[in-house]
């Protein structure tokens, strides 16, 4: 086990430079004046000197490998350029942003693996039947139902129509509360902090502003998570293992419970990685459609103003946090599947 | 015999009809949604892709008989949007889907017909691009390179072909050892001609299929880089970008939320019912691929 870490643990500064690189090798379609605003260290310095000169000054004109190396050294040190469309330094916006993002992508993931792996189990149970018919259906119409296009419908019903889920992330009273002195920010995350300072009325308030994005980033995974475990849960149920334990007289609910369902969560957990991966992705629209300021209205922002500092910043932070969570998942996959370990 | 399942199956038939109606859309479209005369008499040569424009207010303006669907924001025919931008949609779809599968199949079977340090480096290559989301790569590369339909191409093919390419890998390392192909190796064939003849006739098929069912996905993707407003440039027949005129007048006029519903329904149901026809024939193909699950 601990070597099976360990060999992937090798492996993750390879990755990771992997990661740079293929950033570097976009910031290269650049012109060297494009490229200064992602190095000037604040503001006043475009206004002291021209960019012919901070081309010089940052050496934007030597070869590409002496400024790959100069470029990691300030990545390294956290420094990842000014952005122009969020007026602060790209560390500092990631910084401000994350935890909003973090807390959204957390309400989301949870429903979605309990129950999408709940309904995939009841879906495989009664396969062919009514109910494995209507939950298939369901999830093809979800895995066809754009995110913009669900987000702006469920905007529509529950804030235009009902008036009960609004866009943003707290009311304006509730802002101006958190953002008083009185009000402590330990996690940056709306909900944990308003319980953790005793707010009721601005947990409940932050849990209102969460509910309609978190469906909008939950549901096209609630589908996909159910499928997976539906067919390989059907995959398991012709196992001969399956067969002796209901030979010997097993009830059908443990037979369910601890022998189907426990080999069948192996390929879930390989699809939580790439479910990180569509998240973190969601987050771009779900954020945009509800307002909901977090690292995805950031780059979406960002983008439609063409700020490739911020854009190639945010994502070298998205790359390194995805292959982190790989490893976690890829270890996790080793704890669970003793098979692999042996590989 | 795999057509004739396809009808047979209910689910895939449904997804079939849907398919086929947005073929007749896209081919009929300059006869369905004509430019009008008088902008013909402006302009001659006036790209049939950009919305007529009817007026000057922003205001949306509900269905009539002269516009069967509204007028978006900006007085954008809705109708004419939808029917060239079934054509958008297809263009899209097949460029990306065709280029990066190309691509894919090259460098993956390549890749594996070599085989040892070579594969291994490459397919370190491909887990790199794997480990960017999609939609975050595709910003990436249109923020470098520019806005515009053709950039945010380019930038889904570039991320796109490491799926195919791994999929064809998988398949190539089984068929390698394949005694067929060892004959030919002992038969002096050249290596370019195993590939070609003997190894990728066996091994294409399943991705060709795989690519084919991304192309609902595709779309979807182009159409968010849309919404985004890095796509299509403004007034263009592009669904997403329809979407994206709804924004601003989702939540109706005081009184009456639902003002303006047909900015966001009509061209919003195009996207839903384009990928869902993809997605119930990809649906069926797998399970008449995999019989395990028919049970």
């Amino acid at each position: 086990m601990l070597t099976y870490i360990a060999r992937r643990l090798l492996f993750l500064p390879i990755v990771l430079i992997g990661v740079t690189l293929l950033i570097f090798l976009a910031m290269s379609f650049l012109t060297p004046a494009q490229l200064v605003s992602a190095y000037i260290k604040s503001p006043e310095e475009l206004k002291n000197q021209s960019v012919s000169e901070l081309v010089v000054k940052y050496g934007l004109d030597q070869p590409v490998w002496k400024r790959y190396f100069s470029w990691m050294q300030n990545v390294l040190k956290g420094d990842l350029g000014y952005s122009v469309s969020a007026n602060m330094y790209v560390a500092e916006a990631i910084a401000k942003r994350f935890p909003a993002t973090l807390e959204l992508a957390l309400f989301a993931v949870i429903p979605v693996i309990c129950g999408g792996i709940w309904l995939g189990t009841v879906s495989a149970k009664n396969h062919n039947r009514p109910l494995d018919h209507v939950s298939r259906i369901f999830a093809i119409v979800g895995w066809s139902l754009p995110d913009f296009v669900f987000g702006l419908i469920i905007l529509l019903i529950f804030y235009g129509l009902l008036r009960w889920f609004p866009p943003g992330r707290l009311s304006v009273w509730a802002d101006s509360v958190v953002l008083s002195g009185n009000f402590i920010q330990y996690t940056g995350m709306n909900t944990i902090d308003a319980l953790l300072n005793g707010r009721f009325d601005i947990f409940l308030d932050a849990l209102r502003h969460l509910v309609a994005p978190t469906i909008t980033l939950a549901y096209l995974w609630w589908a996909y998570i159910l499928r997976i475990t539906r067919s390989s849960m059907l995959d398991i149920f012709s196992k001969d293992y399956v067969r002796t334990a209901r030979a010997k007289g097993l009830m059908e609910k443990l037979v369910v419970n601890r022998h189907v369902r426990r080999n069948a969560l192996i390929p879930v957990v390989t699809v939580v990685g790439s479910m990180i991966l569509g998240l973190l992705s969601g987050v771009v629209i779900v954020e945009t459609v509800f307002d909901y300021k977090g690292i995805g209205l950031l780059i979406a922002k960002g983008a439609e103003r063409m700020d490739y500092t911020l854009i190639l910043g945010t994502s070298l932070f998205y790359g390194v946090l995805l292959v982190m969570t790989n490893l976690i998942v890829d270890v996790l996959y080793a704890v669970i599947d003793p098979r692999v370990r042996l590989e | 015999m795999i057509i004739k399942k396809l009808i047979r199956n209910r689910i895939s038939l449904i997804g079939l009809v849907i398919l086929f109606g947005f073929i007749l859309v896209a081919i009929l479209a300059p006869v369905l949604a004509p430019i009008p005369e008088e902008l013909l008499k402006m302009d001659p040569n006036r790209d049939p892709y950009r919305i007529p424009r009817y007026g000057f207010s922003s205001t949306p303006r509900p269905p009539s008989t002269e516009h069967p669907m509204g007028l978006t924001e900006g007085q954008l025919d809705i109708f004419h949007g939808i029917v060239w931008g079934t054509r958008t949609a297809f263009k899209v779809g097949l460029i990306v889907v065709s280029v990066s599968c190309l691509i894919g199949i090259i460098i993956g079977s390549v890749s594996a017909y070599i085989g040892g340090k070579f594969d291994e480096i490459v397919m370190r290559f491909v887990d790199i691009f794997m480990s960017f989301p999609f939609l975050i790569a595709a910003i990436v590369i249109t923020s470098v390179l520019g806005k515009g339909l053709r950039n945010v191409m380019i930038a889904m093919i570039l991320f796109r072909w490491t799926g195919y390419a791994r999929l064809i890998r998988g398949n190539v390392l089984q068929v390698k050892q394949d005694e067929y192909v060892m004959a030919a190796r002992a038969a002096g064939v050249s290596h370019i001609k195993i590939l070609l003849r003997h190894i990728l006739p066996n091994t294409i098929f399943p991705v060709i299929i795989q690519a084919s069912m991304n192309m609902g996905s595709i779309v979807v993707t182009a159409s968010s880089l849309s919404f985004l407003g890095l796509g299509a440039q403004e007034g263009y027949a592009d669904w997403g970008q329809m979407i994206s005129y709804a924004r601003n007048w989702i939540l109706g006029a005081p009184g009456n939320p639902m003002a303006y519903w047909y900015t966001v329904v009509y061209p919003g149901l195009a996207i839903v019912l384009f990928v869902l026809s993809w997605n119930l024939i990809g649906d069926a193909f797998r399970d008449i691929m995999d019989p395990k699950l028919q049970g």
